[in-house]
């Protein structure tokens, strides 16, 4: 690979990578130290403004809103990195194959991955939790199966497009198995186009989570959630309007963050 | 109009294998809709004399074919919760929705059409890269959240709506539609976020192209160029991408309601599943499935107008 000495910095892996480490450093601190129980209930600090004791201010219990934001990024960040990697196990395994052998199956299978692809990942996943029950578990497989289809898509047409390539062929004649062709030769090849689909994923998962936590079907109570503190914060919005924005800011910065990474390492 | 045709029955096919799944996946899991309608101190008789008359002890098919057929005619069952027909909650707040979809969908290509030209024609300049930073924000917002932010913003501050003050359609068209605005722009902003980055990279990819170097080299002016020749090209990418976003938005409209207090099809998904209502959890997860159908399709047949290549297999 020639080094281009007179390369652009490339601001958008540095802005995203700072981003998301920064987010990555305050949930990784948030699980062994919150400033406060993040459910500890203050009746003298409600609706506290934003202070050097508060560093966001306080909800309508006088919860401290910065330990629930650390405590709700942890959550949806474990729900989104569940639902990608549930999406990306089964995608690449589901495309692999399909991708690979082709025929009436791959043509089966295809048919039903359009018919979940064209409908909202959002309704799906509201169709399992309305019979399965809300909580994290839930929302994860939910959402995972949702977001099958799209890397199962991706990764089969990467499968196609290096199944008859030449060092596929050569693989074959020193006598490697299908498994190992699929597994060790080609996915390696995909990683790239299967990262940006990883990035991407990832945000529509933090995304969806905040909704259907929103909605109030998603992450129950006791579980901190940003999208449920957004819920909340609702109903005090004029009140309180600092309560509403820290953890909407929060869910901004971790989509953006991961968003400009994305950008970033395709233009590496 | 042979691709229109075969468009279609693939769509069909679509709706079939979709109605039934729901209908499965309800049966199976939902339990006994007699007993959940009755309560648990119901006399076993009276719960077997409900099943009979809902025809629970049909086979599967059969009520399948039943639900399918009622469907079709409008009389989609009766609510657990409300002892309501579904039909009527169901299309009575349809509207509602779908006019919400489709004003944030104007709004998108209002907003984005001429923001991705402008972007494209002026690539590198400062306005560029300025609004390339302000949509790589705006991407990132949840749409509930941007609806929360205009709430505050033009609600509170500049008083341009009344925040909760929605006005029903049958009361007043004009002030519905007005009402509507501020949550469609919620719904609008990311996707449109999105368009302009996809229209600026699809302008400026189709531009390089040698067809576009003969044009000009034929003493063709930089607009007519632009507008009879690369626009029509750059377009196929952004028409697939609207047609996915309506789908997304349609569902996305389901949570920009419960934001802005619109009582439409979310709010009663919503109750519908708090309260295990099946058959208006089933109706209303069915009526999306169909206009999302509908979107697709109508996406299919736009390619085919656009791009005359794509009828051709």
């Amino acid at each position: 690979m020639a080094v281009n000495v007179n390369r652009k910095k490339n601001y958008n892996l540095i802005l995203g990578g700072g981003l998301t480490g920064v987010i990555m450093l305050f949930i990784l601190i948030g699980i062994f130290y919150t400033p406060y129980d993040p459910d500890a209930m203050n009746a003298a600090d409600k609706f506290a403004g934003v202070s050097i004791r508060h560093l966001m201010g306080c909800d309508n219990f006088g919860r401290d809103v910065f330990s629930r934001v650390l405590e709700g990024s942890r959550t949806t960040w474990l729900v989104a990195a569940g639902t990608v990697f549930i999406g990306t196990f089964f995608g690449v395994i589901l495309g692999a194959l399909t991708g690979y052998y082709g025929g009436i199956v791959d043509e089966i299978l295809m048919r039903v991955n359009d018919a979940v692809f064209a409908f909202p990942s959002i309704l799906l996943a509201l169709t399992f939790i309305s019979i399965s029950g809300s909580g994290r578990y839930q929302v994860v497989i939910a959402l995972g199966i949702a977001f099958i289809p799209s890397f199962a898509r991706i990764v089969r047409g990467e499968f196609i497009k290096c199944k008859n390539m030449d060092y596929v062929k050569n693989a074959r004649l020193q006598g490697a198995g299908d498994f190992r062709i699929m597994f060790v030769h080609i996915l390696p090849n995909t990683l790239t186009v299967l990262l940006s689909a990883v990035m991407i994923g990832f945000n529509n998962a933090v995304l969806a989570e905040a909704g259907m936590s929103f909605l109030g079907i998603g992450v129950q109570p006791p579980d901190a959630s940003l999208g449920r503190m957004l819920a909340e914060a609702q109903s005090y919005l004029f009140r309180a309007p600092a309560y509403a924005v820290f953890p909407g800011v929060v869910i901004i910065l971790m989509v953006l963050g991961f968003s400009l990474l994305g950008d970033g390492l395709k233009n590496e | 109009m042979r691709y229109a045709g075969k468009k279609m029955i693939t769509m069909l096919l679509t709706l079939f294998a979709v109605t039934l799944f729901v209908f499965l996946a309800f049966h199976l899991i939902s339990g006994d809709p007699a007993t959940s309608m009755l309560g648990t101190d119901a006399t076993p008789e009276r719960i077997a004399a409900l099943r009979q008359e809902l025809g629970l002890n049909d086979p599967v098919l059969v009520q399948y074919g039943r639900w399918a057929k009622g469907f079709l005619t409008g009389d989609m069952g009766t609510s657990y919760s409300y002892r309501l027909p579904v039909g009527e909650m169901v299309l009575d707040k349809l509207p509602v929705t779908v006019t919400l979809t489709i004003m944030a969908f104007i709004l998108i290509v209002i907003i984005s059409v001429p923001m991705g030209i402008y972007t494209a024609r002026h690539a590198g300049g400062w306005v560029d890269r300025a609004i390339y930073m302000v949509n790589q924000v705006i991407m990132a917002f949840p749409p509930f959240f941007a609806g929360i932010l205009i709430t505050l913003v033009f609600g509170r501050i500049f008083r341009l709506f009344t925040p909760g003050g929605y006005v029903s359609y049958e009361k007043s068209f004009a002030g519905f539609v007005s009402y509507l605005f501020f949550p469609a722009l919620a719904i609008a902003l990311p996707k449109a976020a999105m368009a302009v980055k996809l229209l600026r990279s699809s302008l400026i990819s189709e531009s390089k192209l040698d067809y576009v170097r003969t044009a000009y080299s034929r003493g063709n002016a930089t607009r007519d160029v632009l507008y009879k020749h690369v626009l029509k090209n750059a377009l196929i990418p952004l028409i697939t991408f609207l047609g996915m976003a309506l789908a997304d938005m349609i569902a996305g409209s389901l949570i920009i309601e419960q934001v802005f207090g619109i009582p439409g099809l979310g709010r009663i998904l919503l109750s519908a599943i708090s309260n295990r209502d099946y058959p208006v959890v089933m109706a209303v997860i069915v009526c999306i499935a169909v206009l999302v159908l509908l979107v697709n399709m109508a996406v299919d047949i736009i390619y085919g107008l656009v791009d005359p290549r794509i009828t051709v297999e």
